[in-house]
């Protein structure tokens, strides 16, 4: 069983980590596995409009509590705080609409089954004034996704924080939106 | 006859003058930040409650309780208007244009535009409450001043996400008073007087300021379709 697995079923027994580590270890130490990924460099080759923004960066996790984001809804009206969610899995489709982005990870036990869940963040526009472009997350990235269930019960959660292979970590949460071990922070 | 043609070059001349002089705050600008005071927790701007006046008696159905609809609780939720004063304070970019006839206040959340008039029109009559209100616009000197009439009773602020226990509701009597003016180059001074005889035994002012992005300008103001996507109304979510 390797490391992700091992999150997995740990999450599958309802252990849920307050303080995120790194994937694999690695963290800033490791160098990013994608070029696209590295900061300090254009992420992709992003539309001519978007080439003088800065690509995401370990510091937006320091900058999260200023980080403005869009309040179309209360975290409370949808997501379930008291049922913290985490997960790690493969990207399975991205949703770039309003009022919030929705991302789909495909989550394998140690089992061998596979569960889809989906996510969901901040608004578009919001999250492209923050470095965070519609491709920033792809399908096929592995990821580490925290943040709270849906009120129905559903594989639908909140999508607060992002953690990816490198260990770099983005806030893809709307403002209003509660994270996981950040109590204090936001809400 | 040549003194009075050149009198009237001379008023003609000075009247565009003061035209000219008028501060124009077109631009892309972040939404209203209160300069002091209560934040909301989430990121867009609540008026702090030691700016209110009193109460007035009757004045307390201001602070709504949940009723657990979330429809009527959280309308925003199923893409309902955030209306005015609240969606103004929506932490989204807001673009203005300006030009002699009006000023247009175009903000992301929602895709709100507001059309203010500048010519002295007087409001419209006859219509019915709006979310967004009635606006109509005048010059003080360099400050624009905008007053809105003939809203919906509706949300005040974004107080339900700082505390889900209560909504802060203005009545369908509010009057909105906001005053525009230039600060710096960078910075508009946003000041916001609300005047709810309903509620409030006098009118109250709290002072926002509304910094300039030109850094947004080449994105430019994003679509905001609310109804695209919008997956878990309520907590119960679509698929």
């Amino acid at each position: 069983m390797n490391a992700a697995t091992h999150r997995i079923a740990d999450w599958e027994h309802g252990i849920h980590y307050a303080t995120p580590e790194p994937l694999y270890g690695g963290g800033r130490e490791n160098p990013p596995r994608h070029s696209a990924l590295r900061a300090g460099k254009q992420c992709y080759d992003a539309p001519k409009v978007f080439r003088n923004m800065r690509p995401i960066r370990i510091a937006s996790l320091l900058l999260a509590a200023a980080i403005p984001a869009v309040a179309h809804h209360s975290f409370a009206a949808e997501f379930d705080d008291k049922n913290p969610v985490q997960v790690t899995g493969v990207v399975t489709k991205v949703e770039w609409q309003n009022p919030h982005i929705w991302f789909y990870v495909d989550v394998t036990d140690s089992a061998g089954n596979k569960t889809n869940w989906a996510f969901s963040g901040g608004a578009p526009g919001q999250l492209m004034r923050r470095g965070i472009l519609r491709d920033s997350i792809r399908p096929g990235m592995k990821i580490r996704v925290e943040g709270f269930r849906a009120k129905d019960g559903s594989n639908n959660a909140s999508g607060g924080r992002v953690t990816f292979e490198d260990g770099r970590k983005v806030f893809t949460a709307s403002a209003e939106d509660k994270l996981p071990g950040s109590e204090g922070g936001k809400k | 006859m040549r003194v009075y043609s050149a009198s009237l070059a001379v008023l003609l001349a000075a009247a565009a003058s003061l035209h000219a002089q008028k501060p124009d705050f077109s631009g892309i600008y972040e939404w209203p930040q209160a300069v002091d005071g209560e934040h909301g927790k989430g990121s867009a701007t609540i008026f702090d409650r030691k700016y209110f006046a009193p109460l007035k008696p009757g004045g307390e159905k201001f602070i709504e309780p949940p009723t657990g609809d979330a429809r009527h609780d959280e309308p925003r939720d199923f893409c309902m208007p955030a209306g005015f004063p609240g969606g103004m304070l929506s932490a989204n970019a807001v673009r203005l244009v300006q030009n002699g006839s009006y000023l247009v206040i175009y903000h992301e959340f929602q895709n709100v535009t507001r059309m203010v008039p500048l010519d002295g029109r007087p409001h419209r009559q006859g219509l019915e409450p709006m979310y967004y209100g009635d606006p109509v616009g005048h010059w003080e000197g360099k400050t624009l001043v905008i007053e809105t009439t003939n809203f919906k009773r509706w949300s005040l602020d974004d107080y339900f996400y700082t505390d889900p226990k209560e909504s802060r509701m203005h009545s369908d009597a509010m009057r909105a008073i906001e005053r525009i003016s230039r600060k710096d180059a960078a910075t508009l001074s946003y000041d916001l007087t609300i005047d709810d005889p309903k509620i409030f035994t006098r009118p109250w002012t709290q002072k926002f300021e509304m910094k300039a992005k030109p850094e947004w300008e080449q994105m430019g103001i994003f679509e905001y379709v609310c109804e695209e996507n919008n997956r878990c109304p309520g907590g119960k979510c679509s698929k």
